[in-house]
């Protein structure tokens, strides 16, 4: 059942997906990258503000802006992009079935990297089904990437650093943020970045019903025990992310559980490699991080791919896999990066391995 | 919370009916889903198995990381049955290359 074979094949074309390639690619591995999108560079297309936290080779710039930046990277390296192809399953023997909507073909993988990013969750309150309340990420899809108006009068539902950007993204294109909900107490500097733009935050707050005829029309809010009733269109939910892992389960990878990762994500080593030999995860996929990280862990991932693969000398592969963990040590929050390498520590305690003396290392230095 | 409120959008179930399957003895979201057709609906549980996991964390009052998920089976997102079986041929015998596949470059 071979017909298309490859070294690396990657599942999504994201930020850490497109890492990996251009790693992988540019060390002479044969790289196969799906994606169901019509084109490269998964979330990152519709960020229209600056993304600062990015590793030194690459320049402080807007998400949609990196994606061209990938393009130019990538456009020379041997790489087959399958876009509007999708994951649906597996084969035996290494291989992967992809679906194009017309047919579906395995491919085989010396090495598949599994970059599928994660997904928002949702909050449930009566009327959360309603035509008009989306998540945070729908909304700024919708405006940056589909220029479309989500609303014209909005209630965000969740108080962080992404449903701000958008709630003054959707500012900026007109929209009237009535008020951003916090549920418990929020972050003082956060709080202040919103007065500045002049978004109202209401804290210990929650929404308890969302209200309307075919769609969204009153929001009623509980703040501090006090009820407010609003007239919107629009009710944003911006809550946390959790990694996307129907890919891992497919392919038997064990889970995990850690919070300060995002809930559930595959179990991995410090290679990112998963229970499932030959298989490593990427991105918002091995735990939810910034950008910085997500991009980072591509790097780790490929990098690992490639020496196993035997397309690396071990002097460079252990120098630059020593020089990636640090790097991640200090562009991830550090709570993030407590949390995979307590994961990572759990990994080889599970499958009754010695811990290498790199992560002991690193686990003392957080 | 309002006992009508919707947990599971594709096939409308409330929270009542996940409350009665909890104290019916279901421990998963797999029970769950057995018993109410919850996460049987067009996204496959990817919206609502993260809701109803926290739910029957909070009223079983256990760890939501010993709550397992879902089980996943193939094919991982809604595909037409067309696309399943065209290529069934193909996939035994071993003619097609890259070049003939639907390929598409940056």
């Amino acid at each position: 059942m071979v017909k298309i074979k490859t070294d690396i094949l990657i599942i999504g074309s994201g930020p850490a997906g497109l890492n990996a390639a251009y790693t992988a690619a540019s060390h002479g591995a044969n790289v196969i990258i799906v994606d169901e999108a019509i084109t490269i560079g998964g979330q990152l297309k519709q960020q229209t503000q600056i993304l600062n936290n990015l590793p030194g080779e690459f320049n402080s710039q807007r998400g949609f802006s990196l994606v061209d930046d990938f393009y130019e990277r990538l456009k020379s390296l041997p790489i087959t992009f399958l876009l509007r192809h999708t994951m649906i399953g597996i084969y035996k023997n290494n291989s992967i079935g992809v679906t194009n909507g017309k047919e579906t073909f395995p491919i085989t993988y010396k090495k598949l990297i599994i970059a599928t990013g994660a997904a928002e969750e949702a909050t449930i309150f009566p009327g959360w089904t309603l035509p008009g309340v989306m998540t945070i990420g729908a909304a700024q899809i919708l405006l940056n990437r589909e220029h479309v108006l989500p609303g014209n009068e909005a209630i965000i539902l969740g108080f962080n650093e992404f449903s701000l950007e958008v709630g003054k993204q959707l500012e900026s294109c007109g929209v009237n943020i009535k008020a951003i909900v916090a549920k418990g107490n929020y972050d003082v500097e956060l709080f202040h970045e919103a007065k500045n733009v002049g978004i109202r935050v209401v804290s210990n707050a929650t929404i308890i019903s969302a209200t309307g005829v075919n769609e969204v029309e009153k929001v009623v809010l509980n703040i501090d025990g006090i009820e407010e009733e609003h007239m919107v269109d629009l009710v944003c939910i911006g809550n946390r992310l959790s990694p996307i892992l129907e890919a891992f389960e497919i392919l038997s990878c064990q889970l995990a559980y850690q919070e300060d990762l995002g809930g559930l994500f595959p179990k991995y080593y410090n290679s990112l490699e998963t229970t499932n030999t030959s298989v490593y995860v990427a991105g918002n996929a091995a735990g939810i991080t910034n950008i910085g990280g997500i991009l980072i862990t591509g790097e780790i991932a490929a990098w690992n791919a490639l020496y196993s693969l035997e397309l690396l000398e071990y002097s460079q592969f252990k120098n630059r896999s020593r020089a990636l963990w640090e790097q991640l040590y200090r562009i991830e929050e550090s709570q993030v990066f407590k949390a995979r390498i307590a994961a990572i520590k759990e990994t080889y305690k599970d499958e009754s391995l010695a811990l290498p003396p790199f992560v002991e290392l690193l686990l003392e230095e957080c | 919370m309002e006992k009508s409120t919707i947990v599971c959008r594709c096939e409308e179930i409330n929270i009542d009916e996940i409350e009665i399957a909890i104290k019916n003895g279901a421990q998963e979201f797999d029970d769950i889903k057995r018993l109410t057709r919850c996460g049987m609906g067009t996204c496959q549980s990817k919206i609502c198995m993260n809701l109803v996991r926290k739910i029957i964390s909070e009223k079983l009052n256990k760890p939501l990381g010993e709550i397992a998920p879902s089980k996943m089976r193939m094919p991982l997102k809604v595909t037409r049955l067309s696309a399943l079986t065209k290529n069934i041929d193909l996939c035994i015998e071993e003619k097609a290359t890259l070049e003939e596949g639907e390929q598409t470059s940056v």
